[in-house]
């Protein structure tokens, strides 16, 4: 039988990512929703240049949210972009830029989806796959959140160093 | 690498960016706090000081800009900003700039002069924000300014990079040193070299130690902010001007600087070895006047403009989600389909009950814009548990239905246009008298200028007469008809056939063995339907005639075959002239006999009957009747010649259609019960 992902597990397993990442100057950061049973979740922030169709540079600010789905007992990465003066992307913009989802598959990767603590859209990879990305790691892996990361962050240009990858 | 030639330093100014979470929070103060009041905010500013992938470090203002301590985490620095907002887009654009920021200056000034700037250096990173914020347009005007003082030429003497001055071990020390300062320490602190090392000071601890003997062995060390090692932030004026306020004797001398750069490692670690050492010649101190407003996006010395209307607006943000969800069965479903085409389609509901209701809702699921509810009756108390747009209020308010229905609609979802209008429908046989002729002739027309603005009509009153006039109207001015029956437990949903512009006959579709097939032009209405009722061994009533008591779920059904019919129909090549398949009994998929006419979404029935008692639909499509009373060309030709007087004639005597329609002459040949029922007697 699978083994389940546990909303202890996960919380443990941000806890521990929080705490590599103080130590690197990495930028996780832990956040707790009070009255909401999944409330923990941690954020990162990371600016980049974006090159839009029009060949114009843009400056792009992505903040990552990793928390907790209930209902499909998995960890979600979920996100939002914003330019400089603070407008969020749309979904359809993103995808314009995005070279590692011009693949036929992306409508079905990256969705809209509320954010599982704040209720809010956000860009979001969607989590009926991702039982079956962390199923593997869940027996052999210190950190199964870390593992799956390692997995889809890169789609939505989100790497972690080994630093991070030792540890599972 | 080492430089003798002397020559300026290069200095750049920090970029900016504002987190959406920044303008949510201004204008919660602004709405719930400050109100009127032209008040300044104390706000925090975020420079990351480890460097990005791209080479893009920002400063950055969110929701925790405004909290009382800085609470950033351990690679951040501190910038001490003042958000200054104006009422008016005039007051915005008339303030005088140098005058702000020669004030913010004064204020740098003065923390420089009572010490505030040793117990906190971060205030040497000073900035603000001049900004008008149009709260209903979520439009925000903003101008950043980072006050550094103007013409303080700094000499670049010498530069070399730190690892040839310290040893790996030293700036080892010194990274890890840094580490352990309060973020507010970070930004400006000393380095002096000692016997057997160096040691990193807080400026309060040591900068009155420095003499002119002794400079030599103390390096002013500043975190750099600019994202490149050939140039310095700006901010270093201030952190100058401050020095010579405490080390006046430097003034014309050459002092050590530590440029500090974070930088990571291959291993990932972070290291400071990237720092440059300089070797400056101070100017002499002066009254300085300030500079230091940001450029915008054009390059140029002026505003910025943030839209978050799309961001912030609660009815931008429902008004993209539901298109979100649309576009995204376009994206995995069906890549093909004309979504702005069902978004532009306006819809026009004859009767806002519970087939108009549950109508009206599913129209809305699919991106339907525009919904025009029509009726005559008021919410009764019996309305809401079965007409989904109505609550218990309405009734005890005996709200008209169309406008209750409309109104109630927005509050689902404001960004639909609905509107209703409280009309009563002429009907056949329902005599008019003096008293009512002018009211309706005014109901015929308004009906009219109703059917033309729309472009679909729907029929889903309760009474099979008030039928006959829309019938009629619609299929004169070629609009597509979708008519809708309820009986206890069974339903009729159907197209009317739309009748060619040009009078040009249709190309005979090809059809299989076995099927029938009928061009779209060529299809019935609810009334020739009637007449020539499909093979169906049921009970022959007529469906409106127990129009009240029907099981609840059966207009929920019909409402939703209605309205998923017309999207089809929508999606066809040819419309509402796409032609309509039944199968003889031998056969027993339609759609083997219709995928070469189907839309992206599938066969397009004639009609669809349904029957709750099995669970059963059938989907018979049959021809239009040329006897028909409501489309056929004798009527159609009465219509366009006499007009308002033959529809009068109508409304007062239903026999006068026969008449006209010469079923009274072929009256014999045809059982003609279900027509002779066109009655008043049958519907009381």
């Amino acid at each position: 039988m699978d083994a389940s992902f546990k909303l202890e597990d996960f919380c443990a397993s941000i806890e521990n990512i929080v705490a590599i990442s103080n130590s690197l100057m990495d930028g996780w950061t832990l956040h707790k929703k009070e009255g909401v049973e999944n409330g923990k979740y941690i954020t990162k922030k990371y600016s980049t240049s974006l090159t839009t169709s029009d060949a114009n540079d843009i400056v792009v600010t992505f903040e990552y949210h990793i928390a907790y789905h209930l209902s499909y007992g998995v960890p979600v990465l979920c996100f939002r972009v914003w330019k400089q003066d603070g407008s969020l992307l749309s979904i359809e913009e993103y995808w314009a830029l995005n070279e590692n989802l011009k693949g036929s598959s992306m409508y079905d990767t990256l969705t809209q989806l509320d954010h599982p603590v704040l209720c809010q859209p956000f860009l979001t990879l969607h989590p009926c796959r991702t039982q079956e990305i962390i199923q593997p790691f869940l027996q052999h892996s210190k950190n199964p959140v870390i593992s799956w990361l390692s997995v889809v962050g890169p789609f939505v240009d989100l790497t972690l160093p080994d630093q991070y990858l030792k540890l599972c | 690498m080492c430089e003798k030639k002397v020559e300026e330093l290069t200095y750049v100014q920090l970029s900016t960016s504002i987190n959406p979470s920044f303008w949510n929070k201004f204008t919660e103060i602004k709405l719930e706090v400050d109100k009127l009041g032209e008040i300044e905010h104390h706000i925090w500013g975020y420079y990351n000081v480890i460097p990005q992938k791209h080479g893009i470090n920002l400063l950055e203002v969110d929701s925790t800009s405004f909290n009382e301590k800085f609470n950033g985490q351990n690679m951040y620095i501190p910038f001490h900003g003042k958000l200054i907002n104006k009422n008016t887009i005039e007051q915005f654009k008339e303030s005088n700039k140098t005058d702000l920021i020669n004030d913010e200056g004064k204020s740098l000034m003065e923390k420089i002069k009572n010490e505030l700037v040793l117990q906190d250096p971060s205030v040497l990173n000073n900035f603000f924000i001049l900004s008008f914020a149009d709260l209903k347009k979520y439009h925000y005007y903003y101008w950043f300014a980072f006050p550094v003082p103007r013409g303080l030429v700094v000499t670049k003497v010498a530069s070399n990079l730190i690892t040839e001055t310290f040893s790996e071990n030293e700036i080892q020390i010194l990274c890890s040193q840094f580490k352990e300062l309060d973020n507010n320490l970070r930004s400006y602190f000393l380095v002096e070299r000692i016997e057997n090392g160096c040691k990193l000071h807080t400026l309060q601890n040591k900068i009155k130690n420095v003499t002119l003997q002794n400079k030599n062995q103390f390096y002013f060390t500043f975190c750099n902010i600019a994202n490149t090692n050939i140039a310095v932030g700006s901010q270093l004026k201030n952190y100058i001007t401050m020095i010579l306020y405490y080390c006046p004797f430097l003034q014309g001398q050459i002092a050590n600087f530590i440029a500090f750069t974070l930088s990571r490692r291959d291993d990932f670690s972070v290291t400071c070895d990237k720092s440059i050492i300089y070797e400056l010649k101070l100017p002499s101190q002066e009254d300085y006047t300030w500079v230091g407003w940001e450029k915008n996006e054009r390059d140029r010395m002026g505003p910025r403009l943030a839209n978050m209307k799309n961001t912030l607006d609660p009815y931008m943000l429902a008004e993209n989600s539901v298109d979100l969800n649309l576009k995204l069965m376009k994206w995995r479903v069906l890549p093909n389909i004309n979504l702005e085409k069902i978004k532009e389609t306006k819809c026009l509901l004859l009767g806002s009950g519970t087939l108009g209701c549950s109508v009206a809702r599913t129209l809305l699921a699919w991106g339907v814009r525009t919904i025009t509810f029509v009726d005559n009756s008021t919410v009764s108390f019996s309305n809401p548990v079965r007409q989904s747009l109505f609550t218990y209020l309405d009734s005890v308010q005996m709200k008209p239905k169309a406008l209750a229905a409309a109104e109630n609609l927005k509050m689902i979802f404001p960004g639909v246009k609905s509107q209703g209008v409280q009309l009563s429908i002429p009907m056949p046989g329902h005599t008019v008298g003096e008293s009512l002729l002018e009211q309706t002739k005014e109901n015929v027309a308004k009906l009219r200028e109703l059917i033309d603005e729309h472009d679909i009509v729907f029929l889903l009153m309760d009474s099979r007469e008030s039928r006959w006039l829309p019938t009629l109207l619609a299929n004169y001015s070629h609009k597509i008809t979708i008519n809708a029956a309820l009986g206890f437990d069974t339903y009729l949903v159907m197209r009317h056939g739309l009748r060619d512009a040009g009078d040009a006959r249709s190309d005979p579709v090809n059809h299989r063995e076995g099927f029938k097939c009928i061009n779209g032009t060529e299809l019935g209405c609810y009334f020739c339907n009637d007449v020539t009722a499909p093979g169906n061994s049921m009970k022959d009533r007529t469906l409106d005639q127990q129009c009240t008591v029907t099981r609840p779920g059966v207009s929920q059904i019909a409402g939703a075959l209605a309205v998923e019919l017309a999207i089809s129909i929508l999606q066809h090549k040819d419309g509402a002239k796409a032609p309509a398949f039944y199968k003889s009994p031998q056969i027993t998929s339609i759609q083997d006999a219709d995928s070469e006419n189907e839309c992206l979404l599938g066969i397009i029935p004639h009609s669809i009957r349904g029957f709750l008692s099995s669970f059963e639909h059938i989907l018979p499509a049959t021809e239009k009747y040329k006897h028909c009373i409501a489309c056929s060309d004798m009527v159609l030709k009465e219509y366009s010649e006499n007009g308002m007087d033959f529809l009068l004639k109508v409304f007062n005597s239903s026999k006068y259609l026969e008449d006209v329609t010469q079923l009274t002459e072929i009256f014999n040949d045809i059982d003609l019960e279900d027509v002779l029922e066109f009655s008043d007697e049958d519907f009381q």
